[in-house]
């Protein structure tokens, strides 16, 4: 977490020999010859020491934040006769247009300043401060740990770009390095805001023009202390001190490079030929995690670069189908730096995956078969290394869902959860969104998924309203957290609307399975209905007042006391089968999905004991007990008890006589 | 995780074993007593593990063959820890580690993530008045320390074998059992394989993080926009019933003994959420969004093996608050509904996914690299293209120039500047009679104002500040008194 990448200081020499010329000469004046006779091209450019410098410390730098968005940040210092520190640690201030805004305003060094009071120490001490200063990360990770806070490591890697005298002089550097860093932990200790170095690699890159004789010897990594290790590179400007940056940057950062080939290309000059063009792209060496771990690194045919000094894996472009989505068994994903940034390949391949398609990649093999090991694809603007599984899964050939617990049921409400689950979609919402009760979102989320299942039925014999499109918008409503009065009078209408249609005895979408003949009758019917919608509206009564008042809407319009009359009269005739109801009440409640929907059950409880025997009314005798049932105890609320008690009996008894006929 | 059971069948297995007044029994009838715990218990609460049968002496025999390849596996050896003499045993082989070529590698450690089991049909004393104990010790630790020595205690007899092996049931095969639950909808299931620890960081945070037994359920993500994420582990999900007793009666899964059937087809005929949860998912092409303990999130979603078969699954994510980039924080996720605006859209045709990033990647800004000549001859052609077609391309040719001059002040490259300003100059003087007038005035004004910024002064060489196309009569900005 917080290893020797977490922090890097790049200190660049600005003093005046660093203006001199890299002498590799680029001419920009190429194409325009053929054109005009007579004109003499104008003489080619050459870069300064400190412009190869700049654009091969900026490609590294752009290499990193393409890879390492956060958590791997660069303190970038220039050093004369003075220190110009260009960014900070801070996360904002790491990209590279801030910090080529603050390059351009330091410009090329100076020829004509003095060169005595110019140095690349100064920029060096600055750099060993700033690696004891604490980012935000640290400070983060400090602040949570509290007691365990010592275990937040401080380590950093200066490399410093300059043109050193010799060997000798490589070495005060590093004795400067060294002694600033004991110097500084000293410091340190007694601050809040700055952390001791435990461990600091300088790197020294050596830079000399072409055709110049190093005065500097290369050296590989070598403790100078338990606290600060030193390497020494030295290199000719130009291209061969990018691939050096390249080659450090892939070091630093464990990254790798793939190489994606065969891929099919439209030519510029001729739109309706193509050809086939590699893009090498860098990304973390986890990717490839899958090729050491079997040593098939060079199978898959890895190859060494110009550089000579890295590999690359090649992978082969597989055409895309056509945009389906799909959800691979992805094993990670890793974002990607194009090598060549701006080549036409390159852009080409960026652009396609950036508007939206994805490549899928597939690792030769000498077998010839076919393995697709990889994938290319951007979120949001960011382009990803998927690895996709190629072992054998552990988990195939499972036993399907179907059969399972459950799995013979075929009436579940598959569409309706469909419909749930999309109105439980999430979405990001800013960082400082809390509510007034201080719930973070997720809370909100998961407080709004137990408001919209507290009555759910899983299956379409279970339940009468949602059956029902006329309830649709009272049941919508009935779920919120909070309802205007606007909402209020919706639900009414949806009631009101109801009990016009019970008088004019339109049909109900009641469920006949099981039952013999034509099931409940029309009257019955609106019974279990409006019972059911009870029970809805009853384990929502206590979110607030407006909901209370849709509960008293509906207990007021469904009253009818001349069909309880009757059914009273029907309810003796039963009353001898009421025991066994009751047992069968209890029984199934306990296996009910019901049990764990403690809220649901908190509703219930007070009725509870009058409540047992009438609880069961199957539909089916191979479902489980319908909660529809329990708003029959409403009923029984607003009756008198031994009305009430024949008013739940028929139908209950119909379900137990159906329950013991089937068994 | 796949498991090979290597059983020692060399002849010192066959020693008996003394246990006064009873029958007598070979070590060998130990293991077999053992292994066949082991495979009941699997059969019964770990019914998918893979597992395959090796017996082996100094050669080696595989009794029951795995029908496929894994990438990571468990190895239980039992054996009774007598090492054996002489070129070829373990002893020898240890001691010769480091001498052996490339392609007679010793097998450890598994060039696979493994565990290796080692279960002594001996105890402990027995095996440490040999070096016995330190070789298997050796083993463990050539395995990268993967894996445990579980020794018998008390006298050898089936009782204290069963109770070795119960250990390392407890220890490597018990079932993970746990609630899935999605507000008041809930399901008893059992998640194969079961999730391991997992540590993230050892430096800073050293303590594995485990899954809990309550699965909740947060919300829920399309396909697309949740966009094929890395994942840790996979793993089934499958419901199971369980008895007012709280014994599990089985994930109702077939063959099975006839007592369990009848069971067993109750359970399927009663709803499970599972079942309901696991059609819409695969309907709606969505997955489930399930915390899996405090910063830790993974997502179900349903996983189709063939065209009739399918399945609930359940990825884990990295632990940590944020997972995918492009989701952005899980805690910041909340339910679209409470947004001011809907962002799916009215009619389903937006989505809030991906994130962007608060700064653009290098390959989706034009950045300016030039580290090959050919990136910088590029830039200038693409000026000097711009610069025949004006006016017309008067934006174009003005946007790129200033992409030059800005990467120029940034590197320092003043010379550049120099230069192109001279070409332009050049191309003002080489313009063909039928040339607009406009041209001149454009190429002559830009090549002023780069001379202007290779001068460094702060007026002109200003990084934010950009050359901006010189307004002339020509240029119909209404300026008609300027030139």
């Amino acid at each position: 977490m917080f290893s020797v990448s977490h922090k890097t200081a790049f200190v660049v020499d600005h003093c005046p020999y660093m203006a001199e010329s890299c002498r590799q000469l680029i001419e920009c004046d190429m194409l325009t010859k053929s054109r005009s006779q007579g004109v003499i091209p104008l003489a080619p450019v050459s870069k300064s020491l400190w412009t190869c410098a700049i654009e091969c410390s900026m490609e590294y730098c752009r290499i990193l934040f393409d890879v390492y968005p956060t958590w791997k940040l660069v303190n970038y210092i220039v050093s004369d006769s003075e220190v110009h520190i260009l960014n900070s640690w801070k996360q904002e201030d790491q990209n590279t247009h801030e910090l080529m805004a603050a390059l351009a305003a330091v410009g090329p060094p100076n020829p004509r300043q003095d060169p005595e009071c110019c140095s690349v120490l100064h920029g060096l001490v600055a750099a060993v401060e700033s690696l004891c200063k604490i980012t935000e990360y640290q400070h983060e990770s400090r602040t949570t740990l509290m007691d365990t806070a010592d275990r937040v490591a401080n380590r950093g890697r200066i490399i410093c770009l300059t043109n050193a005298k010799s060997d000798t002089h490589v070495r005060m550097l590093e004795d400067c390095v060294l002694e600033t860093i004991q110097e500084q932990n000293k410091r340190a200790a007694g601050s809040d805001r700055l952390m001791p170095i435990q461990q600091c690699e300088l790197v020294l890159v050596h830079i000399y023009p072409q055709g110049e004789e190093t005065l500097v010897s290369d050296r590989q990594k070598k403790e100078l202390s338990s606290m600060l290790s030193s390497e020494v590179h030295s290199v000719r400007a130009g291209r061969y001190l990018a691939s050096k940056l390249n080659v450090l940057v892939q070091q630093h950062f464990d990254l790798a490079s793939t190489t994606i080939t065969n891929i099919p290309m439209k030519e510029e000059q001729h739109a309706n030929t193509s050809a086939n063009y590699d893009v090498e792209l860098l990304h973390h060496r986890d990717a490839h995690m899958e090729f050491i771990k079997s040593g098939d690194l060079h199978m898959a045919g890895s190859t060494s670069r110009d550089s000579g000094l890295k590999e690359t894996v090649t992978l082969k472009w597989c055409t895309p189908r056509t945009n389906s989505v799909e959800l691979h068994y992805c094993t990670g994903a890793y974002r990607i730096s194009p090598v060549d940034v701006n080549s036409r390949p390159s852009s080409c391949l960026t652009n396609f995956l950036l508007n939206g398609r994805s490549v899928l990649l597939e690792q030769p093999r000498k077998s010839g078969s076919k393995v697709i090991s990889h994938m290319l694809s951007s979120h949001g603007g960011e382009i990803f290394l998927h690895v996709l599984n190629s072992t054998r899964s552990t988990l195939e050939d499972p036993p399907s869902i179907s059969e399972g617990c459950g799995g013979r049921v075929t009436d579940y409400r598959i569409t309706d959860f469909g419909e749930f689950m999309r109105e439980n979609r999430l979405t990001p919402f800013p960082d400082s969104m809390i509510d007034a009760a201080g719930r973070t979102p997720v809370e909100r989320a998961k407080s709004q998924l137990e408001r919209y299942t507290r009555y759910w039925p899983m299956i379409i014999s279970q339940t009468t309203i949602f059956n029902m499109q006329a309830v649709v918008p009272l049941a919508n409503l009935i779920v919120k957290d909070t309802l205007t009065d606007e909402d209020v009078l919706t639900c009414q209408k949806t009631v009101y609307n109801l009990v016009d249609m019970e008088r004019k005895s339109d049909p109900l979408p009641i469920s006949t399975v099981g039952s013999r003949g034509k099931g409940p009758k029309r009257d019955e019917q609106y019974r279990i209905m409006w019972n059911e919608l009870e029970t809805l509206v009853k384990a929502h009564v206590g979110t607030s007042e407006r909901h209370q008042r849709v509960l008293e809407c509906i207990s007021a319009c469904r009253s009818k006391p001349p069909e309880e009359e009757e059914r009273k009269k029907r309810g003796r005739k039963r009353e001898d089968k009421e025991d066994k109801t009751e047992k069968n009440g209890k029984d199934t409640e306990e296996k009910g999905w019901t049990t764990d929907s403690e809220r649901l059950k908190g509703v219930m409880e007070r009725e509870k004991d009058e409540q047992s025997e009438c609880e069961i009314i199957k539909d089916s005798p191979d479902s489980p007990e319908p909660l529809n049932k329990k708003p029959r105890l409403a009923t029984e609320e607003q009756q008198p008890p031994e009305k009430s008690k024949g008013l739940a009996l028929p139908s209950a008894s119909e379900g137990v006589v159906e329950r013991n006929h089937h068994i | 995780m796949p498991t090979v059971v290597l059983l020692d069948s060399s002849l010192s297995m066959t020693r008996p074993v003394s246990v006064e007044g009873s029958e007598e029994f070979q070590r060998k009838n130990l293991a077999v007593h053992g292994m066949t715990m082991l495979f009941e218990h699997m059969a019964t609460n770990y019914r998918l593990e893979f597992t395959s049968l090796v017996a082996f002496s100094s050669l080696w025999e595989l009794l029951v063959p795995f029908s496929r390849d894994y990438n990571t596996l468990q190895v239980v050896l039992v054996t009774d820890g007598a090492l054996g003499i002489g070129r070829g045993s373990l002893r020898h082989s240890l001691q010769t580690v480091k001498q052996r070529v490339d392609d007679k590698k010793f097998p450890l450690p598994f060039p696979f993530p493994s565990k290796l089991y080692v279960m002594c049909i001996a105890n402990a004393e027995e095996l440490q008045a040999t070096d016995s104990m330190d070789n298997l010790e050796q083993l463990i630790n050539l395995n990268g320390g993967e894996g445990q020595i579980y020794t018998m205690e008390g006298p050898l007899c089936l009782k204290s074998v069963q109770s070795m092996f119960g250990k390392l049931i407890d220890q490597a095969y018990s079932p993970f059992h746990a609630v899935l639950r999605c507000g008041n909808l809930t399901s008893d299931v059992q998640v194969f394989p079961r999730p391991e620890p997992v540590t993230i960081d050892e430096e800073v945070d050293p303590i594995p993080k485990t899954v809990q037994t309550d699965l909740e359920i947060v919300g829920f993500i399309e396909i697309g926009d949740i966009s094929s994420p890395p994942v840790l582990s996979r793993h089934l999900v499958l419901p199971i019933a369980v008895s007012k007793e709280g014994d599990e009666i089985g994930t109702g899964a077939t063959d099975d003994t006839e007592e369990e059937t009848s069971t067993n087809q109750m359970a399927g005929k009663s709803p499970n959420f599972c079942v309901l949860l696991h059609g819409s998912l695969k309907v709606e092409g969505m997955v489930a969004l399930v915390q899996l303990g405090p910063d830790w999130f993974g997502m179900l979603y349903s996983q189709a093996d063939s065209k009739k078969k399918s399945n609930l699954m359940m990825s884990l994510f990295d632990p940590g608050s944020e997972p995918l980039p492009w989701l952005g924080r899980m805690s910041q996720l909340g339910p679209a509904s409470d947004a001011a605006e809907n962002p799916y859209g009215e009619d389903d045709s937006k989505s809030p996914f991906p994130i962007q990033p608060k700064h653009k990647r290098s390959y989706a800004q034009n950045v300016t690299v030039w580290i090959k000549a050919s990136g910088l001859q590029t830039d200038v052609q693409k000026i000097l293209r711009n610069a025949k077609k004006l006016p017309e391309k008067t934006q174009t040719f003005y946007k790129e120039l200033n992409r030059l001059r800005k990467a120029a002040l940034a590197f320092g490259f003043w010379e550049l500047l120099k230069s192109v300003a001279e070409l332009l100059e050049r191309e003002c003087t080489l313009l063909p009679d039928s040339a607009h007038p406009d041209a001149a005035f454009q190429l002559s004004h830009a090549a002023q104002q780069l001379k202007l910024a290779s001068s460094g002064d702060s007026k002109y060489a200003a990084f934010e500040q950009n050359i901006t196309p010189m307004l002339t009569d020509f240029s119909g900005g209404g300026g008609a008194d300027r030139i």
